[in-house]
């Protein structure tokens, strides 16, 4: 285990530097200049080609990816273009946004797909079967960013049971604050677990150790979680692991409906107004979460289900 | 003569119905409590009983004013420095304007009133001018205005090569204290946007050598003379900003409020959502596809500020067809644009005409637009080198919703004369790149002028050689209209300058080197509980007259 670990790290700093080196060329190669956005329309083109130079963006590519490239080896991600202060120090302002957001968008996943899954499978082709395979499959088709303003206009204008948007303040105020972002973050991927994990459970219960538990003469809900539920979780869990990745990307979109100050709205404006440390250093991080995530989600199969044998 | 700056009222502004449209006669009568101190202020500065009279003069205006409370303000884009003379993002200079305040100033009425100067005397040549600044003036921390803070701060501003707005100052050759009270410019030549050069946020002023601190030190927690201070100390890329009023401000009893919280809300959903959850008092930029809805909304109002923007097609004169002015003037024949601004900007924005919009000093309204019209823009495409039209492409900055659905009108409406366009969405720094490389044919984009004399626009927009853009990257040359900004530029009689404008813009109408789609406002919601809140053309907003109940 410790070796198949060890080697899923070393292929994850080669796909976390392909994905930086992608960025990095897409950036450049891009019109649009960072020096034009700080220095405004009127600006001389001789304040612009200064601004350049001070910033290292006159010299050839291959030279600033080597520099970039140098810089992060030493820990140091550099300035902001645009706000002029240390990339780390602005990414280590938003990031717990973000991961209070994926964090609160999973606890909601979860706690949305387990009882809907057993609930359906129990009832195998019953009413509430069906509802609930119908409501997972017009889930699946909203888009993230109007289920969010719905949500918005139901529980925030009309209710008052929470804000619109913005970070809130305090403990508190901050839980109530992604209490929207985290529920529509969470209905983009409630659908698909949902799914899986009924037909996971329906798969299961047909199962001999089943049969076995019921003669026992334990009670059905005993039997759905104790036994269905646990071994129909590994599929789930490697699908709920991806889809957490895949969330990392949707925070993008919900960060701006919800308005939080997180690093996919940062990484939005930075890439619109080209400020390339920044943008290079949001998607280093990301693509390295995502990266450990998908290995964090095989171990945790792995432990769950010891027939999984990792080499 | 000692003066104090009252320019001409401008032309009254028609209403569109359905909407709250404010007029200046508004504008003057919401910020009566503070304009009239403020323009009071000369007169009441040479009285011995100055704050008094300017703190009972506000109360007698509106007995009603309460104090005190936090206003909740949300907008489009947040701060990135407070730093004046390094600046252009609208996030930066509308919070640092509250901070820091210059010379003279733009009222929302469009009109330039003396600020930490009382008023001016100018020589006869109208090279040097002596400012004599406002008696009582202090800076946050208590210390009194003197006239070294004025001498260092625009001397920063102009001497910054990479100052957005620098430029503007270029006519000043030297700056001199007379004393304590009074500073000396001299100019290179007459100079007559000078004062308004002067009101430009880039030329605020600051305590002499940053009060004793570093420029860095400085910028994290500014002192100056404005209604308001900074609360902590600034964080770039922060998502709100507090500013608490200032207890030494000059205007005796303002500002009203206690405090101002500026959110920042890039999403404009978002911010419409917010003001109509009762979360914010103000939001800024409101879409105008979202007018109705938000008019129909209880407890909030929509307020629309006349601006000094156009939104311009421009063509590249720099392509064969383009350069070919039958084909320029088609073209403006051939787009209708009340029926662009009806589509486009619901009815809010008003269609276009002149390059000058109706807001800017010297408008003209006896231009003569060439109105739609298919037939003319056939006969005129007819006499062109491209009779049976051409296909061409239309460059645009796909972020924007409005100059989506403007491209698409354009594009049928041009059809109608044998020109087919492609359009070519970009985002907007690949957008504003491939323009200013000149690789396109025609874009949409607003021009805006930042100060209140119209020299910048004029110039901006035909001056191919001195303006700074080469008319707008139109490469559009007419040596007797650049001939004319410049006599403008030199000019202080009123009625002369009225003049020379209205004929460089007769010559800009026929010459049709960019449409002029429309005239947008600026579109802000505000909750019915607050009051005395207005915008100047420039987009500015003083909030020391801002009171909430």
């Amino acid at each position: 285990m410790l070796r198949y670990a060890a080697r899923r790290v070393a292929a994850a700093v080669l796909v976390v530097f392909g994905v930086t080196l992608a960025t990095f060329l897409l950036m450049h190669l891009e019109p649009g200049d960072p020096a034009r956005a700080v220095l405004g329309i009127h600006a001389t083109p001789t304040a612009v080609a200064a601004l350049r130079r001070e910033w290292g963006l006159s010299s050839s590519l291959p030279a600033q990816l080597g520099h970039f490239l140098s810089q992060l080896v030493r820990g140091d991600l550099g300035q902001s273009y645009i706000y002029g202060v240390s990339v780390s120090s602005l990414i280590g302002a938003r990031i717990g946004e973000t991961a209070a957001l994926v964090a609160v968008a999973t606890a909601f996943a979860v706690i949305i797909t387990v009882p809907l899954s057993a609930l359906a499978a129990s009832r195998q082709n019953g009413w509430a079967d069906h509802v609930v395979r119908a409501v997972s499959v017009v889930g699946l088709a909203l888009p993230a960013f109007w289920f969010g303003i719905v949500l918005i206009e139901v529980f925030a204008v009309h209710l008052h049971l929470v804000p619109v948007g913005g970070a809130g303040s305090g403990f508190g105020g901050h839980l109530e604050a992604l209490v929207l972002p985290g529920l529509t973050a969470s209905f983009a991927m409630a659908p698909i677990l949902v799914r899986s994990l009924r037909v996971g459970m329906l798969e299961v219960m047909d199962a001999d150790f089943i049969a076995v538990a019921r003669a026992k003469g334990l009670g059905d809900t005993r039997v759905l979680f104790a036994h269905v539920a646990r071994n129909a979780l590994v599929p789930t869990v490697t699908l709920l692991g991806l889809n957490i990745a895949y969330l990392i990307g949707s925070t993008v979109i919900v960060e701006q409906v919800f308005n939080l100050n997180g690093l996919g709205s940062l990484l939005l404006s930075s890439i619109l107004n080209r400020d390339f440390p920044v943008v290079q250093a949001i998607t280093l991080v990301l693509g390295t979460a995502v990266v450990f995530l998908n290995l964090a989600t095989d171990l945790f199969a792995a432990r769950l289900d010891p027939r999984i044998r990792l080499r | 003569m000692l003066r104090s700056e009252a320019l001409t009222e401008k032309g009254a502004l028609v209403p569109i119905p359905g909407h709250r449209l404010v007029t200046r006669r508004d504008l003057l009568k919401y910020g009566a409590a503070g304009s009239a101190a403020v323009l009071l202020g000369p007169l009441a500065a040479r009285s011995a009983s100055a704050s008094p009279s300017r703190l009972r003069a506000a109360r007698t205006f509106n007995p009603a004013i309460q104090r005190g409370g936090t206003l909740h303000f949300a907008r489009s884009i947040g701060p990135t420095t407070l730093d004046p003379a390094n600046t252009i993002i609208a996030g930066d200079i509308y919070t640092l304007d509250k901070i820091l305040e210059p010379l003279y100033l733009t009222n929302p009425a469009g009109q330039l009133v003396p600020w930490l100067a009382s008023g001016y005397e100018v020589s006869s040549d109208h090279k040097t001018f002596t400012f004599a600044l406002r008696s009582g003036a202090k800076f946050s921390n208590g210390k009194p205005l003197v006239a070294e803070d004025v001498v260092f701060s625009i001397n920063r501003a102009r001497k910054d090569a990479a100052g957005p707005l620098s430029f503007l100052d270029y006519a000043i050759t030297d700056i001199s204290a007379k004393g304590t009270g009074s500073v000396v410019f001299q100019l290179s030549q007459p100079w007559a946007p000078f004062l308004s050069d002067i009101s430009v946020f880039a030329n605020a002023i600051l305590p002499a050598n940053f009060g004793g601190q570093s420029e860095k030190e400085f910028f994290a927690a500014p002192i100056g003379t404005g209604p308001f201070t900074l609360e902590g100390s600034f964080t770039p890329d922060a998502n709100s900003l507090t500013l608490k009023a200032n207890p030494n401000y000059w205007q005796a009893g303002k500002p009203y409020l206690a405090a101002v919280e500026f959110l920042y809300v890039d999403n404009d959903n978002q911010r419409v959502l917010q003001i109509q959850g009762g979360q914010v008092d103000i939001i800024d930029t409101v879409p105008p596809a979202n007018v109705s809805s938000l008019k129909a909304s209880s407890g909030l109002s929509v307020d629309l500020f006349p601006a000094w923007q156009v939104d311009l097609l421009v063509m590249n004169e720099r392509l064969a067809q383009f350069a070919d002015r039958h084909v320029r003037r088609a073209i403006t024949y051939a787009i209708n644009r009340p029926a662009l601004v009806h589509a486009a900007s619901f009815g809010t924005a008003k269609p276009g005409g002149s390059f000058f919009p109706p807001s800017l000093e010297y408008y003209s309204a006896s231009t003569s637009v060439l109105e739609f019209s298919l037939a003319q823009a056939k006969a005129e495409l007819a006499q062109s080198k491209f009779p049976k039209g051409f296909s061409t492409k239309l460059l645009i900055d796909g972020g924007v919703q409005k100059w989506v659905t403007f491209a698409e009108i354009i594009k049928a409406q041009l059809q109608a004369i044998g020109i087919n366009v492609q359009i070519t969405p970009l985002d907007h720094s690949a957008f504003e790149a491939t323009f200013q490389k000149y690789d396109y044919d025609m874009f949409i984009d607003y021009a805006i002028n930042d100060i209140s004399d119209p020299d910048e626009m004029a110039s901006f927009e035909v001056d191919v050689k001195n303006g700074g853009s080469e008319s707008y990257w139109s490469n559009y040359d007419n040596p007797t209209a650049i001939n004319l900004v410049h006599k403008a530029e030199a000019e202080y009689d009123t009625a002369k300058r009225a003049s020379l404008y209205a004929q460089i813009q007769e010559i800009v109408a026929e010459d049709a080197p960019f449409v002029a789609l429309d005239y947008p406002p600026y579109i802000y919601a505000v909750s019915d509980h607050v009051h005395g809140f207005a915008v100047n053309p420039g987009g500015a907003y003083r909030l020391e007259d801002v009171w909430l109940t």
